[in-house]
């Protein structure tokens, strides 16, 4: 084998990029023809396509780093930038829906009675289930950070249990969210305060759901072995996206359920 | 005084039932072989199925989104 004479990592040519783009046109067009001609076979295609580009494609990349040795400090480093710019992409993705909110509820029209929250709205109560779920979310926050310190010290058997309580706690917070949606006297329908409410939160709720798999996958490379104390930079990235959930959750309670209500 | 310290041996009920194995030297092994073969098909025969799969779908996935857009485009009138 040739030896590189650089930390870089030169990638092998990989058909996951065209499969992913495949996925996508599939997905958009499919959306398309199920609106227009009440055909699902399309948008089906396009997701298990997706499902099959992200499980090989991730897969590799752990093959990549844990199993042949290409993700050298340097390489790291640039991981590190492209997770920072993933979830400042998503911060600003979140900014649209709360400027949305801001610019309906701070200056109400007539049409919804000229106030906030809206003639007819029967709001949640932020002090019942909402503040549950923010108890909840904080409380992963914490034991992720405690299954980071784990892992960091080689601490095994804790970093299992810390990871697999933090999982259960984003499983419990969805189950809550999935509950009061459900139960909620309100709905997507209900003008301006309906859409903002469900599109805002249930693009959270779906943030959840993905930093739980994320999380998840971790569990089970923890089990495998494939994390050091000195590199685990897949569950650091795992980590900060719960985080980065965790506060959008916050800015939400705050803006939506409490100031909103 | 020297004690003799028995190690008993018992079925201790832990959160782990089955010991796992560190099988990553194994598969470091596996992946680092000269072989010239791309990481998406070096892990074996089930890399290669699950990658024909994909690439089936993905070509068949093509054309029918040609054949549904064309269709959508161009529909034809009923006399």
């Amino acid at each position: 084998m040739a030896h590189q004479a650089h930390a870089y990592h030169m990638v092998d040519p990989s058909p996951w990029p065209l499969t992913g783009a495949v996925a996508a046109l599939l997905m958009t067009s499919g959306l398309a023809i199920w609106f227009h001609y009440n055909s699902i076979v399309l948008m089906t295609l396009g997701t298990v396509l997706l499902l099959l580009t992200m499980y090989q494609w991730w897969r590799d990349i752990v093959r990549e780093g844990t199993f042949q040795g290409h993700h050298t400090p340097p390489v790291q480093k640039g991981l590190r930038y492209g997770m920072i710019l993933f979830i400042t992409s998503e911060v600003f993705f979140f900014l649209g829906f709360f400027w949305a909110f801001y610019h309906s509820s701070l200056a109400p029209t007539p049409e919804l009675g000229g106030c906030w929250p809206p003639t007819g709205i029967t709001t949640l109560d932020p002090f019942e289930v909402p503040l549950l779920n923010t108890a909840v979310l904080l409380a992963s926050g914490v034991t992720v950070t405690w299954a980071h310190h784990s892992i960091m010290e080689g601490e095994r058997k804790q970093a299992i249990q810390s990871l697999t309580l933090t999982i259960l706690l984003g499983f419990y917070f969805t189950f809550l969210q999935g509950m009061e949606y459900y139960e909620a006297p309100f709905t997507i329908a209900d003008g301006v305060y309906g859409s903002t409410f469900f599109v805002a939160t249930g693009f959270h709720g779906l943030h959840v759901i993905i930093g739980s798999t994320f999380l998840a996958v971790c569990l089970l490379r923890q089990i495998q072995y494939h994390f050091t104390s000195e590199h685990h930079f897949g569950f650091e990235a795992a980590a900060w996206y719960w985080h980065f959930v965790d506060v959008v959750w916050l800015f939400l309670y705050i803006s939506i359920y409490w100031w909103g209500s | 005084m020297n004690r003799q310290i028995i190690v008993a041996r018992r079925t201790i009920f832990s959160s782990v039932r089955r010991q796992v194995d560190n099988k990553v030297p194994q598969k470091q092994k596996v992946f680092q072989e000269d072989n010239g073969i791309p990481v998406h098909l070096k892990g074996g025969t089930v890399d290669a199925l699950l990658y024909r799969t994909t690439m089936m779908l993905t070509v068949l996935g093509t054309g029918y989104v040609v054949y549904e857009l064309v269709t959508a485009a161009f529909p034809q009138k009923k006399d």
